[in-house]
């Protein structure tokens, strides 16, 4: 520990220490970094088509990708717009399913947890399905309503269900001190959770829901495959298999795929960090 | 003179257990009552079920002229806590400041919400309060900025500015460091000096002896002595407040 008069000095032990931690650090994350450039350029370079010292590397179709590039591009609003829309559904139900969990009324309690088991004791996959495919034969109606909204539903059912711990988890977060100095000063039950309860819960599950949207910006490809969502990954199949290039049109959807997951997860991080020293 | 709080045959149990024992108590307007007495003596249990923090088993509180009897139910009876809720203010002993609003919101916050107060006179009325305490100066700030005697001083003008008719006070100082205790007492004397009537549950026997009209002290769930702090203090009669003023004395707690 310094003591005060050592503050002032710069050269003083614990500011020598500090530096040699500081140092350690940058020079880890720069091999890290470097490292990250060499595994990307080996990819590169197995797919570059290049004869090299011996090694014959696969070659892609560049004619290919570039004449589809555009076309599978096409396809990252769709991707986007699903992503967000089954985001707000996500997080809507999850709060609901949330306050039913905690509710002390039975059809409430029941209802929230009925819901959370029936959604997470059966497939993604099957879910993305029955609203495509099954709910029609219920409603014929259905089958009018463009098939983005069918992929809403489902991704929103499905991760409102899983956030929807998040969300209890993050009630629960909220101590008992806040919730009585809340009564304390009057506040009915309504008021002590819109104003006191939900805003602290929001901030605890933040960062977890920022994790979820990520997820599902992926999860939304499984849409995909009911054919009616043309997003990235439906783009990409339906080039690649008329035209017999998968290979080419997976790898030109999982660049793209795997640069949103990157930039989104860059401003996740930079959301962590303002909220750990934020104002908690 | 009427009493302006009187608390008739309280008892308390939580399950089984007999917390407070046929309480009853009478506190005039403007005066000031410590509470002292052991841990798990039931004195925070008695302060919160003056404003129903805790439902009593039976008895009644009266604050202000506004009777209500513990143990009921139904919406005529919640409206009655929620107007008792409204005359009493509470201090914890961890503050409970809301981390997510400014000190300044934290103080407007009853107002508004509760009292539907229009909020540039809310704030007009919080900045007051806040000068009171000498926090208004930091009115922006986060409540995770402020020290556990700035806290303090914020949940006691957030309490004030509800403008109850009297205040609550469960171990005010117990969570603060000993070098910050005393702006938190110092605030408390300037409430009392301004004629809050204060009930306040405490271990600062110096506080007592200056602040306190009248002490309290309790023992397994009931008041068991009740005199002046110089009486008490210096008098105790029953063995248990002897026992500990000693303890005090002697600096343990
Ligand atoms: N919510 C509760 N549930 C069960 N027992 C409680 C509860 N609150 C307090 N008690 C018990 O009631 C007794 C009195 O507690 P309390 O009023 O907190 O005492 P004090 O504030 O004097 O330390 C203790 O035995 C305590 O364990
Ligand atoms: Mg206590």
């Amino acid at each position: 520990m310094a003591s005060i008069a050592d503050q002032g000095a710069p050269t003083s032990q614990a500011e020598l220490l500090y530096q040699a931690q500081l140092r350690k650090v940058r020079i880890f994350r720069m091999h890290v970094g470097i490292t990250w450039v060499a595994l990307l350029l080996i990819i590169v370079f197995f797919f570059s088509g290049q004869n090299f010292l011996g090694i014959k590397t696969i070659s892609l179709d560049t004619d290919f990708i570039s004449r589809n590039l555009s076309f599978i591009a096409g396809g990252l609003g769709e991707t986007i717009r699903i992503s967000i829309l089954s985001i707000l559904l996500a997080i809507l139900l999850a709060l609901l399913a949330a306050l039913g969990r905690l509710s002390t009324f039975p059809p409430f309690y029941a209802l929230s947890t009925f819901y959370v088991s029936l959604i997470r004791g059966t497939p993604l996959y099957l879910q993305i399905f029955f609203f495509f495919l099954a709910l029609p034969q219920i409603i014929p109606a259905w089958a009018a309503v463009p098939g983005l909204w069918a992929g809403v539903l489902a991704l929103g059912l499905n991760y409102g269900a899983y956030m929807s711990e998040t969300f209890r988890a993050g009630i629960a977060s909220v101590s008992k001190g806040q919730r009585e100095a809340a009564i304390a000063l009057g506040m009915n039950p309504g008021q002590t959770m819109r104003r006191i309860v939900i805003p602290q819960a929001l901030r605890f599950a933040i960062p977890p829901m920022g994790n979820d949207f990520i997820s599902m910006t992926k999860d939304s490809a499984l849409v995909s495959a009911t054919g009616f969502v043309h997003e990235l990954m439906w783009r990409a199949t339906k080039v690649g298999r008329a035209q017999f290039n998968n290979l080419e049109a997976l790898i030109v959807a999982a660049v793209f795929y795997w640069g949103l997951t990157l930039i989104l997860t860059y401003f996740q991080n930079r959301l962590e960090a303002r909220m750990s020293k934020g104002d908690r | 003179m009427a009493p302006i709080v009187k608390v008739s045959n309280l008892d308390k149990y939580f399950g089984r257990l007999h917390v407070l024992k046929n309480v009853s108590l009478e506190v005039q307007p403007r005066e000031v009552v410590c509470i002292i007495g052991r841990s798990g003596s039931g004195k925070s249990t008695f302060l919160r079920c003056i404003n129903f923090l805790e439902e009593p088993s039976h008895g009644t509180i009266e604050v202000d002229g506004l009777v209500v009897a513990g143990g009921e139910k139904g919406k005529e009876h919640r409206q009655l806590i929620h107007d008792l809720r409204l005359r009493t203010g509470m201090v914890f002993q961890d503050f409970n400041l809301f981390p997510h609003m400014s000190v300044l919101e934290n103080v407007i916050e009853g107002p508004v919400i509760v009292k539907k107060m229009d909020r540039a006179k809310a704030i007009e009325l919080a900045e007051k309060n806040l000068n009171n305490v000498d926090m208004l100066w930091k009115k922006d700030e986060y409540p995770n900025r402020l020290s556990g005697g700035q806290k303090q001083r914020v949940a006691i003008a957030r309490a004030l500015t509800m403008e109850p008719r009297v205040m609550l006070f469960d171990e005010p100082t117990s969570a603060l460091d000993p070098e910050l205790i005393g702006e938190v007492l110092n605030v408390m004397k300037k409430v009392a000096q301004e004629g809050m009537t204060m009930l306040i549950v405490t271990h600062e026997m110096g506080f007592a002896k200056e602040v306190a009209d009248r002490v309290m002290v309790m023992a397994e769930g009931e008041i068991i002595e009740q005199a002046t702090p110089e009486e008490l203090f210096e008098n105790p009669k029953d063995p248990r407040t002897r026992a500990l003023i000693d303890r005090y004395r002697s600096g343990s707690n």
